[in-house]
């Protein structure tokens, strides 16, 4: 879906990463190797599509590495706007981790890694939370209430 | 070494993110690897199956039959035109009309575009032929306006053509009309300009001139036309020139592919050999 609908749904040259909303619903409802090894594998699909792998793989590792740190355990007891709330922090710090590497790592349009960090990094973030926003209020929320 | 194994349990989260960092790190490190390279091919292939697929659909509905007719029409004017031009030239500069050996009217491939991204993700455009179609790496990818850019890697049925606007992409130009030749690139910013470096202060270069590829090129047949000076800024010893690019990278449809430009006398001479493709 993200490869072939959303890569092509671009605004200022920026589009959606599902992958990254998906990494980090994950990361905060299961354990953090569990959301690390999600992360591993889809940099392996997203690698084998791209063809990038190396890259795909350290970046959704590190970025769903990240968006485990706001994990809520079970036992917590947290209402389901603080778990909302931490799904969005994870969507923002693994869309920024992610981002980040992938700038690094590869440079098609020929632009600064400042642009595409600060740039790219936070249009794709904002756009990130919209979707995750919409996502939220459409199917996850019930999942972040089991 | 009870302590080694309470240590490894206190941090197996940490170990297992710096296990995964490794092997994506030893992936970056092989990536000219073959095994890679394949892996990478297939890839290819399967994306630009997919995206055929989904705009195929569309083109159900358009006249793609009418299209495919009026390409091959242009291919064969264009092939006269380009082999006119380049005399024109060359008798009006007093030079001797060389049987050119690396033009081969007849050998150009017509290919549609399946798949073009241009973001901060990837710079590319997929075209629907491969190795099967005589498709091989560096060929020419052009239309009747000018040059699109030349093939990157190809897989069986599909191949990936780094456009012009790349970072990555560098073409020898040519003036029609003064003959001054320098490099073009594209350095970001507009779609539709690009930079012309090494032209030297003291040249007779004037805007609204017409650069096409010279001969001087690696990969590309000369005579292409690639756009037209728009802008020429002088620097210390060169001129900055900047050149709007004849061909609308947003609007692609249909591309030609050039046969490869094999020159084994100037290779010798030179001291450079063609790479030999293995087909897969």
């Amino acid at each position: 879906m993200q490869e072939f609908g959303f890569s092509h749904l671009t605004l200022f040259k920026v589009s959606f990463d599902a992958v990254t909303i998906f990494l980090a619903f994950i990361a905060i409802t299961t354990t953090q190797k569990t959301s690390m090894s999600f992360g591993f594998a889809a940099g392996v699909l997203a690698g084998l599509l791209t063809g990038n792998m190396g890259l795909q793989m350290l970046a959704r590792t590190v970025g769903s590495f990240v968006a485990s740190f706001f994990q809520t355990p079970k036992e917590s007891h947290a209402t389901i706007k603080q778990k909302s709330r931490r799904f969005y922090g994870a969507v923002i710090a693994a869309g920024l981790c992610t981002n980040a590497i992938l700038a690094i790592g590869e440079n098609p349009l020929g632009l600064s890694l400042a642009y595409r960090f600060f740039v790219f990094g936070l249009l794709e973030s904002l756009f990130n939370i919209i979707l995750a926003l919409i996502l939220n209020r459409l199917f996850l929320r019930k999942s972040l209430v089991n | 070494m009870r302590k080694f194994f309470t240590l490894l349990f206190k941090y197996n989260t940490w170990l297992l993110f710096a296990a995964y960092c490794s092997i994506a790190v030893i992936f970056i490190k092989l990536q000219q690897d073959d095994i890679l390279a394949r892996i990478h091919t297939g890839s290819i292939e399967f994306g630009a199956a997919i995206n055929e697929k989904l705009t195929g659909i569309s083109s159900l509905f358009t006249l793609s039959s009418e299209n495919d007719r009026l390409m091959q029409l242009n291919s064969d004017l264009l092939s006269r035109v380009l082999i006119l031009e380049t005399a024109a030239v060359d008798e009006r500069n007093l030079r001797k009309i060389a049987a050119d050996s690396t033009f081969n009217a007849s050998g150009f491939l017509m290919a549609r575009v399946v798949d073009r991204k241009f973001s901060d993700r990837d710079n590319m455009l997929v075209i629907d032929a491969g190795w099967r179609r005589g498709i091989k790496k560096d060929m020419t990818v052009l239309v009747p306006q000018g040059l699109v850019g030349r093939v990157i890697s190809v897989s069986e049925n599909y191949a990936r053509v780094m456009p012009v606007i790349h970072p990555d992409f560098k073409v020898c130009v040519v003036a029609d009309s003064s003959n001054n030749m320098g490099i073009l690139s594209w350095s970001g910013g507009k779609e539709f300009i690009a930079q012309v470096e090494h032209i030297p202060i003291s040249s007779t270069l004037k805007v609204h001139e017409r650069m096409v590829t010279s001969d001087f090129s690696t990969f590309s047949m000369r005579g292409i036309p690639v756009g037209r000076v728009v802008r020429i800024t002088p620097d210390n010893l060169f001129y900055r020139v900047d050149v709007r690019l004849a061909v609308d990278f947003a609007s692609l449809t249909h591309v030609l592919v050039a046969p490869l430009k094999i020159e084994p006398e100037k290779s010798a001479i030179t001291g450079t050999t063609p790479e030999k493709q293995e087909i897969p």
